[in-house]
Formats: C-alpha cells, structure tokens, sequence
C-alpha cells in the first residue's frame, strides 16, 4: 500500500536538452508577459531615431502628452477625465440596453423556433453592417449629442449578446433538466439554480463582447456624431496635427480597457466560476486509483481511510 | 409500502417509417421491498421504462401506476451519469430536489444520507472536487434523501472501474436493507443483477418482457460464493434460451 502513495524520485534531465540561464530566465510567464511591451517600445525608439517623418509621434511626446492629460492641462475644451466620463455615461447606458434587450430576445430566439426566425436575419443584417454606417447615419439624423453615440453602441454590441444567449440556451444541460423533473423540483427553483446558472459561461461572454465591441461603436460615433466624448477627442488632436495627443489618448483606451478587464471582469469570472475544481485531473486519476487499491486490500476499511480526505482540501 | 402497476404498456418513438418501438405489450406487478432488476441487450427499452416511471417520458399507449405510502413522495432516481449541479455544493445538489430545501429537517435529512455513503464530511465541497464513484455516491444519497418509496437506478454503477462499483453496490445493499425500499435497478450485467436482486425481469430487443426470474439466495451474496456463481450461469442460460446473447 505505501508503494502507491510513495514519491517516486525525479528522474535528472538528459545531458545537452537543459535551459541556458538566460532562456530559462526568458521563459518564466513574467518576463515573456513583459517582454513584449519592451521590445516594442525598443521598435518604437529606433523608429523614431531614424527621423523619417515629422508627425512620428516620438515616444517622449507621447508620455508627456498623457502626463499633462493627466494633470488637466489640456489645450481641449474638456479634460481627460470629463471625456472619459462623458463617454463611459453613453457607453454605460448602451451597455445595459444591449444586456437587457439582448438577453430578452436571445432567450426568445433560443426557446422557441418562430421567435428565433422572425428575429434571425434581422440580427445578422446588423452584424453584418459596418459600425462606421451607423456612425455616419445617426449623426446625420440625431445630430451631435449622445443619442447617436448610445444608439451606435446598442448596434454594434447587441448582436453578439442575442447570438450568445441564444447559443446558451440552446447548450443547456438536457441531463441535468430530465434529473430535475424526475425529482418533480419546482419550476421557478429550476430556472434559479440551474437554467441561470447553466446560462453564465454564455452570459459572461456576451458581457465582455457586447463592452468591446460596443466601446468600438461608440468611439466611431463620436467621431462622427458628437461634440464631446473620447472619440470626438481623438478627431480634435488629429484636427489639430499632433498625432502624439491621437497616440496618447488611444493609451488611455488601452489602459482603461485593461482595467476593466483585469479588475471588473476578471473579478466578477472568478466569484460567478468558483465551482469550478481547482484539483488537477491528474490527482483526481491518483485518488480513484488509490481508492480502487485501498478497496480491494481492505473492503471493510475502505471508507475510514484518512487518505480520502486529502481530496479536493488543497 | 410501495406497488407499481404496468398495464399493457407501449412507447414509440419517431414516426413514419423512422418509427421505432422501445417498449410493447408490457403487464407487470411490483409490491413491497424488493430490490428487481431489469436486464437485456442495448436497446430493449430498459431505460425508457424508467423513464415512463418517473415522468421524464410519458407512454404512447397503456397505464403506469405508481402507490406510495407517502402520497407527497416523489420516486428517487440515480442516474448512469451521476448528473449533478457542478456549480452546488454536495450538500446544495441533495437539497435542489428537497421538497423543503430551507428546513433544517431538510438539511438533517441529507446530512444523514451523506454520512451514510461515507461522505459525510464533503457537503461544503463542489463536484468537480470529487472523483467519479464519489459523485455517485453523492446520486445515491440524493435519491436516498428525498426518502421515497420507490427508487429507480439506470445503470448506475457501468462508468466505474470494477473494484469502486463492487464496493458501491455492497454499500447500496446496505442501504436498501437498511431502509426498506422497492427498488428498480437497470442493468446490462448479469452478475450485478444476481447478486442484488430479489426479481430480474428480462427484456428482449422490441421492448417485450420475456422472463420474470425470482433469486432466492440469501443476502449478502458474494459474487465468488458458487451459488451465486450458479444461479448467475442459469440466468446466462435463459438469454441465451431466448437467443438475446450479442453475437
């Protein structure tokens, strides 16, 4: 019995197939995550020392612009932080519009088949139609405002949300919903507990497309159909020639999306998923062979094994 | 005390000429606890007739009928695959099917059935933290903890390797004989259902019932004691009697 829970020693590697120190140092997940960035900055200096053009936005100019944007010293008529405020108030709202509309019509579409034809190529004509139409078509009709930039966004985000519940609906666990019913459980303890939660992956995704791409929509339609916002930001400075100032505010793009995603999505994935098992299949192999052992040694002492407890406490 | 009572049963499936009969002609009579298990090749209806039972399907044709002593009870079901909720604990997935999932006597209950497959210390765990005959044990206690008087098994024991489902099916005895249920236990193996049940009904491709086999051996019986090992070889026999051994 000690032979199965024994350490079996590491075998030394194969002369000549070891890591140099360096590669290994490379290949440590930090520093590879790192290197990237670095190497293209290194890319982005060398550019510039060859003075090709003088719009390049050179490096320095760059992070001296944002460090100003920063500080509100800013040649627009609105700061960094009222742009950004301005735009994620639209973005915000046409989020949730595409969330709650989307998600209505997603389970319509996956839940029933007249539904899922009277909608289907509607919600491909929409993904189909270029975010730079609906730009241009609602400044012309709404004119500068925010209607026209939340209005871009619900486009642009909402077809991925229906096309991602819908799918969700139609993935539902068949098995777990015929256990449910053997059971004869409640129809409203069915939808909470498993019809939701079954739903999550899906929902999950639909969130984090519907932002995305909808954050894209609404940038393009400031452009075009607003007189504040980022996108409206990032026409000015390119109005204005400083491609250094369009450089850097699409920075702080990069940076607040990261955010968003690291700190919000990444967060809210971890609590909704915490079910899901953080034990290697490996190990779970391990336990069900040693149980299998245990069993047939000492059927009657089987299940007392302190053993049996290591599962799953790590 | 439970009876089931099967009248001229009949389930098709498909129509036209995909038309397919899963079960036909099917009278049958359970009362009591007996522990009765169903066998026959793939395909002969096994599963449906669980099926028909527990509501999951209803009959093309004929009559099922189920009495319990607790008229509120809902017959158990262990399932091949142990269809647990992966994002509940072991204890939340007994409670889902609870009629009173926020009682304490609810909670006891489980706690009771949990301990009683040897996994009573697991409630707060989820079950990908368990491996496969853990997660069937977890079924077990689920049909258990429900407290029916009927419980319905559809092959449970067939995805474990032999030495787990040995030792599920000694504790499943245990239970049974502890508890005092009518149990319908599905089943492709001849051994399992000898040396469970009290009853096998055989079923033949086409969903027809040919033979209802009575076991009377003593319990507990060891798959190595010789009379089990016989009347197993006579059940063997009667397939292929009834020529429904695969070829």
């Amino acid at each position: 019995m000690t032979a199965v829970t024994e350490k079996v020693p590491e075998r030394p590697p194969v002369k000549g197939t070891e890591d140099s120190g360096l590669l290994r140092f490379v290949k440590k997940p930090i520093v590879a995550r790192l290197l990237f960035p670095t190497l293209v900055i290194a890319l982005w200096v060398f550019v510039d020392s060859l003075e090709i053009s003088r719009v390049f936005p050179a490096p320095d100019r760059v992070l001296g612009f944002m460090w100003d944007e920063l500080r509100l010293e800013t040649l627009a008529r609105t700061n960094l932080y009222e742009t950004l405020g301005i735009s994620l108030l639209r973005l915000f709202a046409g989020f949730a519009v595409s969330m709650v509309v989307g998600t209505a019509i997603g389970l319509g579409m996956g839940l029933s088949k007249s539904v899922d034809a009277f909608f289907h190529d509607w919600v491909m004509a929409i993904l189909a139609m270029p975010a730079l139409v609906w730009a241009l078509f609602l400044g012309l009709v709404f004119g500068f405002g925010s209607t026209g930039p939340v209005l871009a966004t619900i486009l642009a985000g909402i077809p991925f949300v229906i096309i991602n519940v819908r799918e969700g609906v139609r993935n539902t666990p068949r098995e777990l919903f015929d256990m449910a019913s053997a059971f004869d459980v409640p129809r409203n303890r069915m939808t909470r507990h498993l019809l939701i939660p079954s739903l999550m992956p899906f929902m999950f995704a639909a969130a984090r497309y519907g932002f995305s791409v909808g954050w894209k929509g609404l940038v393009l339609a400031e452009v075009f159909a607003s007189d504040r916002g980022m996108g409206w930001m990032i026409k000015f400075w390119y109005d204005a020639h400083r491609s250094f100032a369009v450089v850097g505010y699409a920075f702080f793009f990069v940076i607040f999306a990261f955010f968003l995603e690291k700190f919000v999505f990444d967060k809210l994935y971890a609590r909704a998923f915490k079910w899901r098992p953080a034990v290697g299949a490996i190990e779970l192999v391990e336990e069900e062979i040693q149980e299998s052992f245990i069993d047939a040694l000492d059927p009657e002492g089987a299940q007392t094994l302190p053993d049996r407890d290591r599962l799953g406490d790590n | 005390m439970a009876q089931i009572k099967i009248d001229n049963l009949r389930k098709e499936f498909g129509v036209g000429d995909d038309k397919v009969v899963a079960l036909q002609n099917v009278n049958l009579e359970i009362e009591g606890d007996v522990f009765v298990s169903i066998v026959g090749p793939s395909g002969c209806g096994k599963s449906t007739l669980l099926n028909i039972l527990s509501g999951i399907e209803t009959p093309s044709s004929g009559k099922v009928e189920i009495t319990q002593d607790r008229h509120d009870a809902n017959p158990g079901y262990v399932f091949q695959a142990a269809r647990l909720l992966p994002w509940r604990t072991v204890m939340d997935n007994l409670l889902f099917v609870q009629k009173d999932p926020d009682s304490e006597e609810a909670r006891a209950r489980c706690q009771k059935y949990l301990d009683m497959v040897h996994l009573g210390d697991k409630g707060d765990k989820y079950p990908g933290e368990l491996s496969g005959g853990m997660q069937q044990r977890v079924g077990i206690a689920r049909a258990f903890a429900v407290e029916p008087d009927v419980l319905f098994m559809d092959e449970p024991f067939s995805h474990l390797d032999a030495i787990t489902a040995r030792s599920l099916r000694r504790e499943l005895h245990e239970m049974w004989a502890a508890t005092g249920k009518t149990i319908l236990f599905v089943t492709h193996d001849v051994g399992e259902a000898v040396e469970l049940s009290n009853r096998i009904l055989v079923f033949a491709k086409g969903g027809k019932l040919e033979d209802d086999i009575n076991v009377e051996l003593p319990f507990p019986r060891d798959a190595a004691n010789e009379e089990v090992a016989v009347a197993k070889a006579q059940v063997l026999k009667k397939f292929e009697d009834l020529d429904l051994v695969a070829t």
